[in-house]
């Protein structure tokens, strides 16, 4: 029993890693009407931007903040050099899923000689921990769970209260009608893609730093967590992928515990395609695309 | 030029032209767009070996872990792993290929592709693990030694017959009325169904005939190579051969083969030739060939999206002259 305690543990932080990465890819997708399958290279070249800082001997955070600023500028930039141009030249959702797949692959590659083959790990000597009861976690994994839930408020409040917040959910709905109405959606998209890349890159460096160790080729795992969590959710909604993350999360950290925890991805993609056969449109499909919850 | 030089050369090119008409089937032709073909490569690979091999209790194969070993002689093993293809593809495309949307059937197969591969790796009962099932005895090893040149050519002709036969049957598909719904229903899904097509049962298919030549193509190059991993099955490879299919011409046969012979078969050669060539760290070559295989496709897609090879305008005799724009 207790070591499923320790797992509720392990699935709080591991819920709040995902719902960073699940609700920015959520949002690409929900309003640029874009399945980034490169997001899961982004992730990781920004947790080796923070690598770098941190072996620089600068502070883990400060080398988040960064990641998230690289994540920003380069998922701003990916978008504007290249999605947006085949996105006006009427290329199909097929097509734009193989462009981020040949992008993601090149990232992955182009990083490769750069950062080699060999995981690596943040240098960070704080090692005090808190006991809830039988939960027991770490300093920087209370300040993870707390940077989630301050980035999920922070999104929340976004959408409900903020005129930029009501712009991204009309462009959502209906981007030519947005459009119509005096909406700056080019802006809008521009702001979305650099939220959505900073989420990103907070993303990458706190699964980084919630896997001990990661290389390159975690990405791929990375973007499998991100996708389940928001497909679950409902592909586009930003509250349903939070739902998916609580639910991937607890449920994977429960399945390591009781099985094997090499088997987490494979968990991942078998709540996926128990999805994809029973509720393909997701948890909260019915809302529409972007509403706000309640 | 070296014999063995040269029939390794014609196999690899015969395995990636196998594959890339099965892919072209499904990608260029259905507009299914199979992020998991190499999955059915590899079950097919992993069917026949297990076929032609002993039990992994016998002698000289004890240092492996794997299911079954039958120990099959020559056609069985690749008529194996041609069916192991098929029967893969029903429960696949019972998943993926109903109710959802294209771009998700994509994401989903992705994300399968990437799984299948852990699994593999992890499950060392299974396949033997991420070292992977070595010394696959090739077909007729008993008859004759497969280090002799003549063993070269009777390989090469094999997989010449066996790439002759996969085209006829591609092609009867893809001329027939039949290719003709199915290009129906890759244009405007709607309007197929509008006029009495079932895309999900034409899908469904088209799959399973792809899977089967997939896992053909499999069981050959396990034939050739005599090992199988879970490194030679990583999800990039199906993006090289979704690249040759761009590059050569989406829904055109004549376009998959050119695009396999320049695209995988190409890389290989300058693999071969840059291997002496001293640039950088370890393993920068394969990566930066990794890079043009995605500029490649990006460039393909915008330049030039329908590939060297278009597909060819099926125009009929009595029907209106459409304005072409």
């Amino acid at each position: 029993m207790s070591l499923f305690v320790t797992a509720f543990g392990f699935g709080l932080v591991s819920m709040s890693v995902i719902a960073i990465a699940a609700v920015g890819f959520t949002m690409q997708f929900g309003i640029t009407n874009m399945i980034n399958l490169a997001y899961g290279e982004v992730m990781i070249c920004s947790a080796y931007v923070a690598y770098y800082m941190n072996k620089a001997g600068i502070s883990i955070w400060i080398g988040m903040l960064a990641g998230a600023l690289f994540g920003a500028v380069f998922s701003f930039l990916l978008n504007r050099l290249l999605y947006a141009p085949f996105q006006r030249k009427n290329t199909s959702y097929l097509g734009m899923v193989i462009v981020s797949l040949a992008v993601s692959l090149m990232i992955a590659n182009l990083l490769l000689p750069i950062v080699g083959y060999y995981s690596v790990s943040y240098q960070e000597s704080t090692s005090t921990t808190v006991h809830f009861g039988a939960i027991v976690l770490t300093n920087n994994q209370m300040i993870v769970i707390g940077i989630s839930v301050a980035l999920m408020l922070t999104i929340h409040g976004l959408l409900r209260y903020t005129r930029l917040g009501k712009a991204m959910r009309a462009t959502a709905a209906n981007p030519t009608l947005a459009r119509n109405c005096g909406i700056p959606t080019q802006r809008v998209v521009d702001s979305v893609w650099l939220i959505t890349g900073a989420m990103c890159g907070v993303a990458g460096v706190v699964a980084a730093l919630n896997s001990d160790s990661f290389a390159i080729a975690n990405g791929a795992g990375f973007l499998i967590t991100a996708l389940a969590a928001a497909v679950l959710g409902g592909a586009g909604q930003p509250y349903g992928a939070m739902i998916g993350a609580v639910l991937i999360g607890l449920i994977t950290e429960f399945s390591a515990a009781a099985w094997s925890p090499e088997y987490k991805e494979v968990v991942a993609f078998g709540i996926l395609v128990l999805v994809m056969v029973l509720r393909p449109q997701g948890l909260l499909a019915k809302r529409g695309a972007l509403a706000a919850a309640g | 030029m070296n014999v063995y030089y040269a029939a390794n050369l014609l196999v690899y090119a015969g395995v990636d032209i196998i594959a890339c008409l099965a892919l072209n089937l499904m990608f260029g032709v259905s507009g299914i767009v199979n992020f998991s073909f190499i999955v059915f490569q590899a079950v097919g690979a992993y069917s026949a070996a297990i076929l032609s091999m002993p039990p992994d209790t016998a002698f000289g194969y004890d240092f492996q872990t794997y299911l079954g070993g039958s120990q099959l002689s020559f056609p069985l093993p690749w008529i194996g792993g041609a069916v192991a293809g098929g029967l893969l593809a029903i429960p696949i495309g019972f998943v993926v290929l109903r109710k959802l949307r294209a771009d998700y059937q994509a994401i989903a197969l992705l994300v399968l592709s990437i799984i299948a591969n852990t699994v593999v790796t992890n499950a060392t009962r299974l396949f033997n693990g991420a070292a992977g099932l070595a010394l696959v005895p090739p077909p007729f090893s008993q008859q004759i030694d497969p280090n002799t040149e003549n063993y070269q050519y009777l390989y090469v002709g094999l997989t010449a017959v066996c790439v002759v036969l996969v085209l006829i049957v591609v092609a009867r598909i893809t001329d027939s009325p039949y290719g003709r719904s199915l290009r129906a229903m890759r244009e405007r899904e709607v309007a197929a169904m509008a006029i009495g097509k079932n895309p999900v049962k034409l899908k469904m298919i088209t799959f399973i005939v792809g899977g089967v030549i997939a896992g053909l193509s499999g069981a050959i190059l396990v034939g050739f190579i005599q090992l199988w991993a879970p490194s030679v099955w990583l999800y990039p490879e199906t993006i090289i051969l979704f690249a040759a299919v761009i590059v050569g011409g989406r829904g055109n046969n004549v376009g998959a083969i050119l695009g396999a012979l320049l695209v995988p078969v190409g890389f290989e050669e300058v693999t071969r030739l840059m291997a002496n060539v001293a640039l950088g760290p370890p393993g920068m070559i394969p990566a930066l060939e990794w890079v043009a295989i995605g500029l490649l496709i990006i460039g393909f897609l915008w330049f030039r999206p329908d590939g060297v090879r278009p597909e060819p305008r099926h125009v009929f005799e009595g029907a209106p002259a459409v304005d072409d724009t």
